[in-house]
This record gives C-alpha cells, structure tokens and sequence, in this order.
C-alpha cells in the first residue's frame, strides 16, 4: 500500500488478486460449505433418521386427520407433498436463517469475515449442500408416505414438474440466504424467530391444503411466500382436478417464482453487504454471545 | 473429569434450600426464554405458534366438512390446544438441561453445589411450561369466540384430570432429560420427534380407533391418551369420536390413575441412574457441539 492510499475495506480488497484466483477462491468456498453437508449424509446416520422421522410424523398425523374426516384420498397426496417440501422449508430456517447464527457461537463466523472470499459464496456452499442433503429426506418422505397411505400420482408432464421444483427452490433458498443475515441481525431472538417460521408459515403457505381455501390471504401468500407458489403449481401438476385448483395457473406461478428468485437473492446480497459493513464498523456483530 | 457421586451425604440441607434452587432457577429459566428477547417479539411468538397449528386444522376441517360446525371441530380444538402443555414441557425440560450444559456451560456448577439438581431442574423448565399455557389459554378461547367450541366444564372432573395428566407429562420430561444427557448427537430433536410420536398415538387430533390395529395398544397404553381424553370430558362434556369415547368417565379417569402410577416412578427412577451413569461417564460437562 502507497502513502496516503485509502486502505482496503474488506479482506477482498486487501488480498488483492486476480480475476481467475478470486473466482476460484469462491468456488472453493462454495464447494468447501456444501461439503459437510453432502458428506454428512454418509457420517452422520442420526441426521437421516430425524430428517425423515419429524416431517413423517407430521404427515402421519395430517393424513390421520383426513381419514377420520373421510376425505378423498387426493387429501392424502396434498399432505405427503407438502410434508416433503416441510424438509426444504426446515432446512432453510434451521440450516440457512439460523445458521449464521449458530456459527457465530460456535467463533467460525469471525474466521468467514476474515477470508478473502464473498460471503455470498459460503451461503451459497450451504444452499447447495443443504439442497442435496434435503433432497434425500424429501424423497424418502415421499416414498415411504406414498407406498405406506397408498397415494396415486397423476403426472402427465414431468419435466415440467422438475422444473417447477427446480424453480421453487431459488427463491426459497434465497429467502433462506436473506434470512441468514437477518437473523444475525436481530440477534437472541434467533431460536424464536425459526419457531416462528415454522407452523405460521405451514399455515400459510398451505402445506396441508391447497392455498385457495384461504381465500383472500391467498394472493398475499402468493405474492410473498415461495413454499405456497410453488406447493400450489406442483399440486396441480401432480394431482390434476378439481380438489387441486390453483390460485393461479401453473405459467403464472412459474413466473412469479422466478421474480421472487431474483428479488430474494438480490436483497441477499444487499443485506449480507449491510451485515458485513457493520460488522466491520462495530466490530462485535460477528463475537460469541453478543 | 467426571463427577462422582459424593463421599457423604451435605449435612443441613434442607426443603427450604430446595424451594431456594427451584425459585432462582424459575427466574433463570425465565429471563433465558423471554427477558432476553424483544418483548414484541415474544408475544408474537407465543400467540402465532400455536394459533397456527390449530388454525392448519380448522381449515382442514373445514374445506372437508363445507364449513359445517360439530362435536369433531371440537375435538380437534382441544387436542391441539392441550397438546401445548406436552410440548412445552417435554421441550422445557430437555432443552433446559442440554442448554445448561452445551451452551451456557453451567451444568456441572450445579450439579457440584449442594442443593439438588431436581428442583432446580423443574424451576428452569417452568418458563416454557408458562408459555405452553398461555398457549393452551389463547387457543381455547379463540375457539370458543370465532369457532362455535362450547363450554361445558366439569371443574372436579377438569382438575383431576389436570393434576393427573400435568403429573405424568413432567415425569415423561424428567425420563427424556435424563435420556438426553446420555446422547451424543442430536439430543436437541429428541422432544420434538417423541412429542410426535406421542402425538400420533395419543388421540391428541384423530380418534384413537383411526390408527392401525397395530398402535392402538400403545395408545391405550399412554398417559397422554387418558389425559386429553378425560380433560376433552371435562371441557366440553363429551369424549372422542370412537371407542374411547364410549367409556364412561368413571374408566377414563381411572386409566389415567392407574397409567400415571406407572409412568411416576419408572421416569423417577430411569432419571436417577441416567444421572448415575451421567456423573460416572463424565456427561455432565459433554460438550458435542450439536
């Protein structure tokens, strides 16, 4: 650094590399967070079995319901589709909001701020990781609901159902990315912010029923939630009928996913840059039990 | 090193030292779960979780039975009311010995004092066992103004099964904090999968006779089942839909006696060798990171 240089606001900025190593640095960041992730699915046996076991037993109990109320049987397939998204909403409150959080606790997150990589690609690294970890649980949640309730599925475009899931997921993990640094934020109250995301937003989002039922709050939820827009689109290519009527058709649905992606992944990176300013500035942001 | 059993039994203690541990450990437990969190917050928290369980439920019931009201929403009000209590304590009590131990690190500090951790123990749970009320409360009432649930309390049949039902919940959180302490992984998701678990077998939102053949013994075999069932007859003056519901009162309260008697001494005795064995295998300062 010359005299009178300003001096480099981030470890980014200080390591000063060229274009190829800070791409990948990142990447290394990105496959570095979504390691322990995947690999966890081979090393840690217990993760599988509460993954699969909690959204199991709240899909057991929902179809309970249904059968002693005599619904029809495409009740039962609403709730193990929405009980295998659950996996990906938790995942996202547990392993993304609230993970800062817990890495702030745990000191590692004072070493992220201090690595000359984008904080985004550590989000990113857990986005990844935690899809493909969740993935599993989903699946598994499916197959075992489906042979054990008996549920018929009527796909007739396939494709179009991956990539409606696919869809779902980016504003879904965004949300996941934006959270994390809000969570950070607003500090103690992680823990009853996650719980606090958990039976509104299946409420809302309309994992045991089709959102239209509703009514009026539907298109709010429309408009702001990824998990109804997307459980919503994927019931009616699923079960298509009239027990499944969407809020809106599935195009629609399609699009508004995808605005949403974009909006929550730049407020992602608006909100990380925030956090990270102020960390800098305050300097005890990012310290264990502050 | 691991903290053995004492040498010779502390000379004059007595009940009020006791009463002394489990008053500072009530306003512990309470500054821990809501002091230290935005009060706006909190309130939201309290209200919204529970709400939203019983109101995914409502829906439910609506959308099937076109939004006819009967005894069936009833049930389901209370069930999902009542089911606060079992979370709120099985939670309170595992999650306030993992986090003495885990995150604030005191465990063993007071374990190490003369006053027993027992009392202390109960007083730190209380303070989600208070919300978990408030939550029953707020659930019942909302019910009973917007959701046509009438009233028909039968107050000695009410307190005696509440005496008896709140008895065996706390001896079923007293044998999983003990069972917590053993576990090395994950020890955190144990209250919300056995809470599921018993919620599935417990009748708490479906008849008993819906379930397969299979766990019905079980149910039979529940506190929990005896619980709600005799708090359903006492609150609103009939039973479940099923065959439980055509017991009289009289059996219903007797097979909560009789399954309380039970479940007292066998968690009582299970706590004292865990925390036996817990002392001996030096778990009492384990910190598994999970």
């Amino acid at each position: 650094m010359t005299d009178g240089a300003r001096p480099p606001r981030t470890p980014r900025e200080a390591a000063n590399w060229s274009r190829d190593r800070v791409i990948r640095a990142n990447l290394r960041a990105v496959v570095g967070r979504a390691y322990p992730r995947i690999i966890g699915l081979t090393r840690e046996p217990s993760w599988i079995f509460f993954e699969i076991l909690l959204p199991f037993l709240a899909v057991s109990a929902f179809v309970f319901v249904y059968r002693a109320l005599g619904a029809p049987e495409e009740f039962v397939g609403f709730v193990v589709v929405g009980g295998a998204m659950t996996a990906f909403w938790l995942n996202v409150v547990w392993m993304m909001a609230a993970q800062f959080y817990w890495e702030k606790d745990q000191g590692n997150l004072e070493l992220y701020f201090t690595a000359p990589m984008h904080l985004m690609s550590v989000l990113a690294g857990m986005a990844i990781g935690g899809l493909v970890m969740t993935s599993s649980r989903a699946l598994a949640v499916i197959v075992i609901g489906s042979v054990l309730y008996g549920v018929s599925y009527r796909i007739e475009d396939p494709l179009l159902l991956v990539g409606v899931f696919l869809l779902t997921m980016v504003p879904l993990y965004g949300l996941g990315m934006l959270f994390a640094s809000l969570f950070l934020l607003w500090g103690r109250e992680a823990f009853h912010l996650a719980q606090l995301l958990q039976e509104p937003i299946y409420f809302l989002g309309g994992v045991n029923f089709p959102i239209r039922h509703l009514g009026l709050v539907a298109g709010l939820v429309v408009a702001t939630l990824p998990l109804a827009v997307g459980l919503d689109a994927m019931r009616q290519l699923i079960f298509p009928g009239e027990a499944s009527e969407g809020v809106l058709p599935v195009g629609t649905e399609m699009l508004i996913l995808a605005a949403m992606g974009v909006a929550f992944l730049l407020a992602a990176r608006l909100a990380l840059g925030y956090l990270e300013t102020l960390a800098r500035r305050e300097g005890r942001l990012t310290l264990r039990w502050q | 090193m691991a903290v053995t059993d004492r040498a010779t039994p502390v000379r004059g203690m007595v009940l009020a030292d006791a009463w002394r541990s489990f008053r500072t450990a009530i306003r512990l437990g309470w500054a821990i779960e809501a002091n230290w969190s935005d009060p706006f917050l909190f309130a939201v928290y309290t209200m919204a979780k529970p709400l939203s369980a019983a109101m995914i439920l409502v829906v439910m019931y609506d959308i099937i039975t076109q939004g006819q009201s009967g005894p069936f929403l009833q049930f389901l009000i209370v069930g999902a009311a009542l089911w606060n209590v079992v979370y709120g304590v099985l939670a309170g009590l595992v999650q306030s010995i993992l986090e003495d131990r885990e995150r604030y690190r005191m465990m063993k500090y007071v374990v190490v004092t003369p006053s027993s951790l027992f009392p202390f123990l109960l007083g730190r749970s209380l303070a989600r066992v208070g919300v978990s009320l408030v939550a029953v409360t707020l659930t019942l009432a909302v019910g009973v103004v917007f959701l046509g649930v009438e009233l028909s309390v039968d107050l000695p049949l009410l307190l005696a099964a509440s005496v008896l039902g709140l008895t065996a919940v706390m001896a079923l959180g007293i044998f999983m904090a003990g069972w917590c302490l053993q576990l090395r992984q994950e020890a955190w998701s144990y209250p919300e999968a056995i809470a599921g678990a018993l919620y599935l077998v417990s009748g708490a939102i479906f008849p008993v006779s819906v379930l397969p053949s299979l766990a019905q013994p079980i149910a039979w075999a529940m506190p929990t089942t005896w619980w709600l069932e005799a708090s359903r007859r006492g609150l609103v003056g009939h039973g479940s839909p099923g065959d439980i519901g055509t017991l009289s009162d009289g059996t219903v309260l007797g097979l909560l006696v009789l399954t309380t008697a039970l479940t007292v001494p066998i968690a009582l005795a299970a706590f004292a060798w865990f925390m036996r064995r817990a002392r001996q295998a030096g778990l009492l300062d384990m910190v598994t990171g999970s």
